[in-house]
């Protein structure tokens, strides 16, 4: 390995780094505070070396990862989330008050996986990376231990991650066997030689979506998401939520390209089913929950499905499409969880939705980013969710989508039912037991600058996406 | 068709070994029903309790690092093979690699996680609400 | 020029400190926001008019582009600015009068508890007027326009706790939307037409495609017609502006002067290029402009609410504007725009001192004698009501007044029957003006007179009368100087009323004297009968037909009867009729259908593990199945 290529890995470096400097200061000096700030300086660091990275990019390290405009983009992408969900937890868990530090590892260790994901090119680094990060989920979401609920969710959520695993590790089992190659672009090379999809491939494919499709939450692989989402704890469920499936997508977006798959007509067609289903199901499941992290997540299934219209759209328009409405999707997310996260007393999170009744009365500036995040996944302008849903169905209408455009309109349609619902609670007068209970615990300084940025972004991104859609062309074009 | 029916044969003979073995056993096998018979056999002492005992947690944990560090150790011998071809940067791999195990060892033991008491996780306890 | 976007800047962010400090700002910080964030947009103005003047653009004017909104293919939105000629005029008098308003509003709304809530809506409406006089694109004058609707909604129902202000709010947005409505269509018209935002863009296209009289530059230039008619509170969609009264004085002001009413006046004038190409459109609004201004000249004869007094001289006096721009005097109407914001402002002021020093006494008829206790709201008055008068030689109305009644009666668009309409107009509009004086000021006092107006109400006063005494001086007839300077200012933004200079020089100053003659002889026939013989006006009131005229003359000749029976009666009927929606029932059946769905696969939500894991492998199943299956 030369210089060049350490230098165009340090943001990977710089993770693993903080994950081990951490562990330390866990075992060594026991401070919430040292901890948390400890690892938002790791994670500020490897943002900041993505600069450097990008001098070096485009290479390719040990034919495992592909550091381009492309990984990048998302590993900065991929890292500002983080530390937002690093920041927003730093309340919340003082609020929980006991053992917090272990907290700051695993979510390191977490993102580690993300980033790795986000730049693999190569099925050894894209399991390795979605096992490094399945596995410090596993712990995270079961984090608060001393509520049965979470225990519950971090049990559903790695018996049914291994067994999406296996299918996963089948599907590539299938393309090694049948094409000899592991990094994605000798398999494309391959695939080409031996002009077009047979058994194997398709066979293989459709095993490697339904593992993609399990960590996204793509119906039908949906069903573990809402009792996850909801025994996790909020600012865990904001990275599985909104950081994660990121990472993931990343994944799948360069993998499909880079093999050309968008090309076959039979993975289309598996993808637009994964999308159809995936919009019914999380807009029907949400449409009478009355539990806040359930909506949230079912809403977060419904919005796997928006995206895959833009998967489904060819060439560089849908990719383009896809990357903004991801970034948008995370920002959105955050704030969501990070309110959630924010209101949360000690002893449970605040998930019904009799906690927001008046929020924006009581608290109008958390209420206002709340809203401003329900209007978002609504896809209201001004939003950078509306952009993201326009730049959707624009890449849709190009390539001639007419009948997935039509579905994403009228899934909308149903869609602004609950989240107009939630709205209305946030801005109803709060009655006597909500002003007694008229406080944030887990709100923090660091939480609140983390949810004002994103807010801020929010906004500005509905205003003016301008830069960022340059960036992500240039992202784009590196593919 | 042609190049899979080993497989056909594979699997009918893996569904006939076990098949051929519990009938056998039940063509051949005594029958008969006395006081113990139901009973699980332990070298002729008659059990008592039940099956179901309830390990302390440490014997858990101790196995599982036991089975972390020495898997770990594996990675060792696969890089001792290649040493002399890996020159220094795969000494500097190997040695970061040592260094993350030693990092993970010094968390476990200064958590107590090592220790064999009835007081184990004494720092864990400890650190409550010490920053609030 | 680059600060060319903090003019309308400086009010949103006004408007946004105001609605989001909300509570926690003290008063006073309130008024130095929302005074201060006009009052700096108008330096800004200033010297970006300075700036206009001192140094010309290349081309007609300055542009200025933000950023763009979002761009796929054709349809490019920017957020960008057009600054020519035109725009510097409306600017200036927009943040001008609009920062004298906000002080003057200082004083007058000091006890009210919406205090914050009415700088916050204030500053709004004159970014809102700033963004729509200065887009440089329709979508951007749209949002303009809307942020002038909302604000005017907002503002005119701004004592909401009274049903009556309430409904006159939604009143004035319910008519006005009519034209809204007209005028998107004639936005999507345009754009769908030819393709560009742009607003200059479209109007050269315009003139190269569609030659003279062609039916779509008809068709656009009725549908944009319709727009300025609602907004400018012209026949028929005049009737929400007498009940706006309802709002705070000072909203009236900024309503009447700067904002709002005269966005139709902007907005013709800016698409003069299509009413050009449409003759019969063009037409139309010369027509609408006299019939208007007639109509409601009676009606303000008629009046005993002094707001109403003024109200209704506005239609009339937009009316003016309209038959201006009837007869193709651009200039003429954008220069009696800047007149008449001066001394309408002045008269709104100074109606809101009067009416503030007399407990909230509204009706002139338990006024009078106010001329020694309140001098200099007195003075001032008199001063605006001289040149909503039209008195000839001393005030800005004269001038501006002239120039229209003159390129009616010159203009190749114009005619006798015009200029005869614009002449009664002009002799009505003396009466009613000095009539509104005589009782409010003079005879016997019958109101006592409760406070003295305060250097924040008395400032704006002097300020505004001044300027609607000099105001005229720039532009005058050839038998008075024939000072140009206006028109030639507006020259490189809007052409010159064709036939209007070619027109001889004794006509024109005959007309002059004619004009002159009308207003002297309105002003002292009202002068003689409400003074002098206050029983002759009495006995003619008390006559069966002059109570009759009185009585359709004070209802506004019965629009909004005719109305209440064309328009509202049946839709009320209608809607109590169908009062379970039968097309409700639709929508219900939908929501029932998705709620059933949701119950049906809410059921897959079962909490079990093996349920999930088995939901992973069949999903597998079936994807497997789809790949293999088209292949």
């Amino acid at each position: 390995m030369s210089s060049a290529d350490w230098i165009a890995i340090s943001p990977l470096i710089a993770v693993a780094a903080a994950a081990v400097v951490v562990m330390m200061l866990a075992a060594f000096w026991r401070r919430h505070a040292i901890v948390a700030a400890a690892s938002m300086i790791g994670l500020a660091v490897a943002l900041f070396c993505v600069l450097p990275a990008r001098s070096a990019a485009p290479r390719m390290v040990t034919g495992l990862l592909a550091i381009d405009e492309f990984g990048l983009f998302y590993v900065g992408l991929l890292l500002k989330g983080s530390l937002a969900v690093a920041a927003v937890s730093y309340g919340y868990l003082r609020a929980r008050g006991r053992d917090a530090e272990e907290y700051y590892a695993l979510l390191l260790t977490a993102t580690l996986g993300c980033v790795t994901l986000a730049v693999s090119a190569h099925f050894v680094s894209f399991f390795l990376g979605l096992e490094i990060l399945s596995v410090s989920l596993y712990a995270l979401i079961a984090y608060t231990r001393e509520r049965a609920r979470s225990i519950e969710a971090g049990i559903k959520y790695l018996v049914l991650a291994a067994g999406s695993a296996a299918f996963l590790l089948f599907g590539m089992a299938l393309l090694y066997a049948e094409y000899g190659a592991m990094g994605f672009a000798p398999l494309a090379k391959a695939l080409k030689a031996s002009g077009g999809a047979n058994v194997y491939m398709l066979a293989g494919m459709a095993l490697i979506l339904v593992g993609a499709g399990f960590k996204l939450a793509a119906a039908p692989f949906h069903l573990w998401t809402p009792d996850v989402y909801e025994g996790a704890p909020a600012p865990a469920t904001a990275f599985v939520a909104g950081v994660s499936k990121v990472a993931m997508a990343a994944l799948l977006l360069r993998f499909l390209t880079q093999l050309g798959a968008t090309d076959s007509r039979p993975i289309l067609i598996a993808l637009s089913a994964l999308a159809v289903a995936s919009m019914f199901a999380g807009n029907l499941l949400a449409l009478l929950q009355r539990n806040v992290k359930r909506i949230l997540a079912y809403s977060s299934i419904a919005h796997i499905g928006y995206l895959l219209v833009a998967f489904i759209a060819a060439g560089p328009m849908g990719a383009e499409a896809a990357t903004f409405y991801l970034a948008a999707y995370m920002i959105t997310t955050l704030i969501a969880f990070g309110v959630v996260a924010a209101l949360s007393p000690r002893d449970r999170d605040a998930d019904a939705m009799e906690d927001y009744q008046g929020l924006f009365w009581r608290r109008p500036w958390m209420g206002g980013a709340f809203v401003a995040a329900l209007l978002s996944l609504a896809g209201i302008p001004l939003t950078a969710g509306f952009i993201g849903k326009y730049f959707v169905v624009a890449s849709g209408i190009g390539s001639a989508l007419w009948a997935l455009v039509l579905i994403l309109a009228l899934n909308s349609a149903i869609g602004l039912f609950y989240y107009l619902r939630s709205v209305v609670a946030v801005y109803a007068r709060p009655g006597e037991e909500a002003k007694a209970a008229d406080r944030a615990p887990g709100f923090s300084l660091a939480g609140g600058v983390a949810l004002a940025v994103l807010g801020f972004s929010l906004i500005l991104l509905g205003v003016y996406p301008a830069p960022l859609l340059r960036l992500i062309q240039t992202a784009i074009a590196s593919l | 068709m042609q190049t899979v029916w080993p497989l056909f044969v594979y699997l009918a003979a893996a569904a006939a070994v076990p098949a051929g073995m519990i009938m056998v056993s039940f063509v051949l096998g005594a029958r008969h029903s006395d006081r113990a018979t139901g009973e699980p056999y332990e070298s002729g002492i008659v059990s008592t309790g039940s099956a179901r005992l309830r390990f302390p947690i440490h014997f858990y944990l101790v196995a599982m690092f036991f089975v972390i560090f020495d898997l770990e150790a594996v990675f060792l011998f696969a890089w001792a093979v290649a040493v002399r071809e890996l020159g220094w940067a795969g000494f500097a791999e190997a040695l970061v690699f040592i260094g993350v195990l030693v990092a993970a060892l010094a968390y476990l033991w200064r958590l107590g996680a090592l220790d064999w008491g009835p007081k184990p996780f004494a720092r864990l306890s400890h650190s409550r609400h010490k920053d609030s | 020029m680059s600060l060319l976007w903090l003019i309308p800047a400086l009010p949103l962010a006004g408007y946004l400190a105001l609605a989001f400090g909300g509570s926690r700002l003290s008063r006073a910080a309130a008024a130095w926001i929302g005074v201060g964030s006009v009052g700096l947009s108008a330096l800004v103005a200033l010297g970006v008019a300075a700036q206009f003047i001192g140094t010309p653009p290349a081309g007609p004017a300055f542009h200025q582009t933000l950023w763009t909104w979002m761009s796929v293919e054709d349809f490019k939105p920017a957020i960008g600015f057009y600054l020519d000629a035109m725009t510097v005029v409306f600017v200036l008098v927009v943040t001008g009068v609009g920062f004298l308003i906000h002080l003057y509003s200082v004083e007058y709304m000091a006890g009210d508890e919406g205090f914050r809530r009415f700088f916050a809506y204030m500053n709004l409406f004159v970014a809102s007027m700033l963004v729509l006089v200065m887009a440089d694109n329709l979508l951007l004058l749209y949002l303009g326009w809307e942020g002038v609707g909302l604000c005017s909604y907002l503002l005119i129902g701004f004592w909401y706790k009274d049903r009556v202000n309430g409904r006159a709010a939604q009143k004035a947005f319910i008519v006005t939307r009519v034209g809204d409505t007209a005028m998107a269509l004639g936005l999507f018209l345009l754009v769908w037409q030819f393709r560009t935002l742009d607003v200059q863009q479209l109007m050269t296209q315009a003139r190269e495609q569609w030659r003279v009289g062609a039916g779509m530059a008809t068709a656009a230039a009725a549908l944009l017609l319709g727009g300025a008619l609602g907004k400018s509170a012209q026949l028929p969609l005049q009737t929400w502006l007498p009940d706006a009264m309802a709002g705070p004085t000072p909203v009236s002001a900024l309503i009447h002067a700067a904002t709002m009413v005269t966005a139709g006046v902007y907005l013709i004038a800016r698409t003069h290029v299509l009413f050009e190409l449409a003759p019969a459109a063009q037409l139309a609004v010369a027509i609408i402009g006299a019939a208007t201004l007639l109509i409601s000249g009676f009606s303000a004869l008629a009046q005993r609410d002094i707001k109403r007094v003024l109200a209704y001289s506005t239609i009339s006096q937009i009316g003016y504007m309209f038959l201006a721009l009837g007869v193709g005097a651009w200039s003429a109407a954008v220069f009696h725009f800047m007149t008449h914001a001066f001394f309408k402002a002045l008269l709104f002021l100074g109606a809101g001192a009067v009416i503030l020093s007399l407990h909230h006494e509204q009706d002139i008829h338990k006024m009078g004698g106010l001329w020694k206790r309140l001098p200099l709201t007195f003075w001032t008055f008199l001063a605006g009501s001289a040149a909503l008068a039209g008195l000839p030689l001393i005030t800005a109305g004269f001038y501006s007044k002239d120039l229209i009644l003159w390129s009616a009666w010159s203009s190749n668009a114009g005619g006798p029957a015009l200029w005869a309409a614009g002449l009664i107009g002009a002799f009505l509009t003396a009466l009613y003006t000095t009539r509104l004086v005589c009782l409010v000021f003079f005879g016997e006092e019958k109101g006592r007179v409760a406070s003295k107006p305060g250097w924040r109400v008395s400032a704006p006063l002097a300020i505004l009368a001044a300027l609607s005494i000099v105001g005229g001086f720039v532009e005058t007839p050839r038998a008075l100087g024939g000072i140009r300077w206006f028109g030639e200012f507006l020259r490189s933004a809007l052409p010159a009323a064709p036939g209007v200079e070619e027109a001889p020089e004794r006509m024109e100053s005959a007309m002059m004297l004619i004009a002159s003659a009308a207003a002297l002889l309105g002003i002292v026939l009202a002068g003689v009968l409400y003074l002098g013989m206050p029983r002759v006006v009495e006995g003619i009131a008390k006559r069966a037909w002059g109570a009759a005229a009185q009585a359709f003359w004070l209802g506004g000749w019965g629009f909004d009867w005719l109305y209440d029976r064309l328009f509202v009666k049946p839709f009320v009927w209608a809607a109590t009729v169908n009062r379970d929606d039968f097309i409700d029932s639709a929508y219900n059946g939908v929501a029932a259908f998705f709620s059933l769905l949701h119950r049906g696969i809410i059921r897959t939500q079962t909490g079990r593990v093996r349920w999930y894991a088995a939901g992973v492998a069949l999903g597998a199943v079936a994807l497997m199945a789809i790949v293999l299956w088209v292949r």
